[in-house]
């Protein structure tokens, strides 16, 4: 999964040299891997995935979503229930 | 805040979601202090809800907003005072279509990548340069968060973030990210809403909701004060930092234009311990309040609103540095005895 994505990764370039140079992941700051099936930005480290809509990625981690073993995304939307624990914790606290 | 401190078992929590005004706003910025874990789950805004509200301000939007534009302008300016290009910079959320309008080729801009956290704005601002490609700056897009910053370490020359840091739940985080993604002597140029930001307002808020309700809720951020802002930026690790400091007071009709403008703006109350429930005879008697206390002769209310302007440094070895303690050669009495004593 993670080799088919790298070899298209030159190919089909949607966001452009300028952006693939700067961004990172958010949470991680590691950096993130383009995916055709999907047109997500992945990263790798933490194992989430950014959607990109109408070419621009959308890099805010609740829009994330975190994938499963596979590497194949659900559209299960872990990342923002997490987020929103730790929200409830803070106001417990 | 006495009586709080009793009733709430964590005080220090507590006075920093309701401190409107400057003394507590103080506590706010300290996200370190006593014990770290807590005080970084400390959120005083609701950046989901920030988030709508500029989706929204992005359809309601004046197109030339004289209050931003003066405010983007006069950040702007300050690329002119420098001798150093910036190929490439970042313009973070706020009024990021100002910014970009009126860019004008100050700073010799190679590369710009614009980011907000709401999509709206960022498709605005995309529909936008598509319509008018008055410059060869190569633009990109990004949806993204300051507080969560998607940006190589060391990638930008410049960041500019025009009215957008002072809704951030951790300003100091947000700025440190800002200093990691600039390269060594990159700048960083940062207007926000400062504490005397719709005093007006606040008080006519206050007295109203006392006056209806018996009680007040926080109606308006918890803003910055002056003095903050240069801890902040020396706390973020910049180098050779600047503060100043400009007031604007723009005039309206009643508090309901006032209102209107903010929402236009994304600027509206987005706490995370607001009261949701505005009740229509307090918001007319605010309006009532506004108007009996700070209203001009020629009955259109004024509304201050205090912007705090930041400018900083990467670390680099070129720039100019304070000499070592005990390394001067000449003393002060003879300076003095050279230019008199006239003063």
């Amino acid at each position: 999964m993670a080799r088919t994505s790298k070899s298209l990764l030159q190919k089909a370039e949607p966001l452009g040299k300028t952006l693939t140079e700067i961004l990172v992941c958010p949470l991680s700051k590691q950096p993130l891997r383009f995916c055709v099936e999907t047109n997500s930005l992945i990263s790798d480290a933490i194992g989430v995935s950014f959607p990109i809509k109408n070419g621009i990625p959308r890099l805010v981690p609740t829009d994330g979503k975190i994938l499963e073993e596979e590497g194949t995304p659900k559209p299960k939307d872990t990342a923002n229930s997490s987020s929103r624990t730790e929200e409830n914790h803070g106001r417990n606290s | 805040m006495r009586v709080s401190s009793f009733l709430c078992r964590n005080s220090l929590l507590w006075s920093r979601r309701n401190g409107p005004f400057g003394a507590f706003s103080f506590a706010w910025f300290c996200s370190y202090n006593g014990d770290a874990i807590e005080s970084s789950k400390a959120k005083i805004f609701d950046r989901q809800l920030k988030r709508k509200q500029r989706d929204r301000a992005a359809w309601l939007m004046r197109p030339r907003d004289s209050l931003v534009d003066t405010v983007a302008e006069n950040l702007l300016d300050r690329l002119e005072d420098c001798k150093k290009t910036f190929p490439r910079a970042l313009c973070l959320g706020g009024s990021l279509e100002a910014i970009r309008r009126l860019l004008r080729g100050r700073g010799s801009i190679e590369k710009l990548t614009m980011m907000d956290a709401s999509s709206e704005m960022v498709e605005l601002c995309k529909n936008a340069e598509a319509a008018s490609r008055h410059d060869n700056i190569e633009t990109t897009f990004v949806v993204g968060d300051e507080e969560f910053l998607p940006i190589k370490e060391s990638s930008m020359d410049l960041v500019i973030s025009c009215l957008g840091l002072h809704w951030t739940n951790d300003l100091p985080g947000a700025m440190i990210q800002c200093k990691l993604a600039l390269k060594p002597d990159g700048l960083f140029l940062a207007a926000i809403l400062g504490g005397d930001t719709l005093k007006e307002l606040r008080i006519a808020c206050t007295v109203a909701q006392m006056e209806r309700e018996g009680g007040i809720s926080p109606r308006i951020s918890p803003l910055a004060q002056v003095r903050d802002a240069g801890n902040l930026l020396t706390r973020a690790g910049f180098t050779l930092p600047g503060v100043d400091v400009d007031e604007y007071t723009v005039k309206y009709e009643s508090a309901f234009e006032l209102i209107e403008h903010l929402r236009a703006m994304g600027e509206t109350n987005a706490l995370l311990q607001r009261d949701a429930i505005l009740k229509r005879d307090t918001a007319f008697a605010t309006a009532a309040i506004y108007d009996s206390m700070f209203g001009a002769e020629d009955g259109s209310v004024p509304a201050t609103f205090q912007v705090i302007y930041m400018t900083g440094w990467r670390e680099h070895p070129s720039q100019q540095k304070a000499k070592s303690r005990g390394s001067a050669t000449i003393s002060f009495q003879d300076i003095q005895k050279q230019f008199g004593n006239e003063s």
